[in-house]
């Protein structure tokens, strides 16, 4: 499966930075998720549990405070206050 | 040894105890200035990428709408002042203090020790431990209030970290949102321009809480390692002028001792 770059920024700094497959959040129209090649878009990100596919076919889940996401065509930006790690 | 001599050595010993202490309080600084400085540009490009997303959106037509960008008749203006956890900083804590006594706030949310010491508030919060907790906290209620109308305008009173030797105080507008002129980028909003602003205003507020508290503390330790420094630099100067005079005092209560003995022998 193709690959896109993901990076999740908090003030306490880049919490990943890394290509993955796909990122599942909960946006505030529902649930969504983004895989390479999807349009540019920004939608903001209500407090939830989210998920990313690595590329090495392993998820990482972690629970998030809300924040905004940001997919343009080079890379996917998800700004958030808090993220913790399951 | 005469009184002036004793007099002497007891300033000498005096000022070389306030040398050791500025020198412990430079070296603490100096430990702290590398973490505060990370910390403070990892909360400066949260900050900004918040910025720019809030720009994108302000430019949009159709964003005027939002509460968040009326510009009201009244002036109700709250801010948020953040000083320091202790003094001896020169003047940093002095100049913020001085700009947030030219404004006339409504309400005041004081952010370090000496913040809070100085405008009363029954809660110490520390600059120093102030985490993204309590900034989301703080902008969820601020942001609440200016929704319903309660006050007007927000600012926050902080330093800006120009370098290691110069920190400026400065306040800084939150609210209401100005209208910028960024270029649209075709980019498609869910679900639109104006619920995507309501809901990202939270997150923008307390980003700029968090980074304004962050670039704050670094400014107040690289404040107080510049005063610090100078502070050892006249202790030291202090101490030599005494010795000089100390040893000028003792050489001439030697010499008149000598005259004495040699004018009583020659009888």
């Amino acid at each position: 499966m193709s690959v896109f770059s993901l990076t999740i920024t908090s003030p306490d700094g880049e919490l990943f930075n890394s290509d993955v497959e796909k990122i599942s959040v909960r946006g505030s129209e529902g649930d969504l998720a983004v895989m390479a090649g999807h349009i540019p878009f920004m939608t903001s990100v209500k407090p939830c549990d989210f998920h990313i596919d690595l590329e090495d076919g392993t998820i990482k889940r972690g629970h998030t405070t809300g924040g905004v996401l940001t997919v343009s065509s080079e890379s996917v930006i998800f700004l958030t206050s808090l993220v913790d790690w399951e | 040894m005469s009184a002036d001599t004793k007099k002497l050595k007891t300033r000498i010993k005096s000022v070389d105890s306030t040398l050791h202490l500025t020198k412990a309080m430079g070296l603490v600084a100096s430990s702290k200035i590398r973490r505060a400085s990370l910390n403070m540009y990892k909360s400066r490009e949260y900050a900004k990428s918040l910025e720019k997303i809030t720009q994108t959106l302000t430019a949009c037509p159709e964003c005027s709408k939002s509460p968040y960008m009326q510009v009201r008749d009244t002036d109700r203006l709250r801010l948020i002042v953040i000083a320091g956890d202790r003094g001896l900083a020169g003047g940093y804590n002095v100049n913020v203090f001085r700009l947030a006594a030219e404004l006339e706030a409504q309400r005041i949310y004081p952010i370090g020790k000496k913040a809070c010491e100085r405008y009363g508030s029954d809660e110490i919060i520390l600059a120093e431990k102030f985490g993204v907790k309590d900034s989301v906290e703080l902008s969820k209620k601020l942001c609440e209030d200016f929704y319903n109308g309660e006050y007007d305008k927000l600012g926050i009173i902080c330093t800006k970290y120009v370098s290691i030797m110069t920190q400026e105080a400065q306040l800084k507008l939150i609210l209401p949102l100005e209208k910028s002129d960024a270029k649209s980028t075709g980019i498609l909003f869910e679900p639109d321009e104006t619920t995507m602003l309501n809901n990202v205003i939270l997150e923008y507020v307390s980003g700029m809480i968090i980074a304004a508290v962050r670039e704050s503390f670094a400014s107040e330790i690289a404040a107080r390692r510049c005063a610090m420094d100078s502070a050892e630099k006249n202790a030291s100067q202090m101490i030599e002028d005494l010795q000089l005079e100390y040893n000028r005092a003792r050489q001439g209560a030697i010499t008149q001792e000598i005259t004495e003995i040699v004018a009583g022998s020659g009888d």
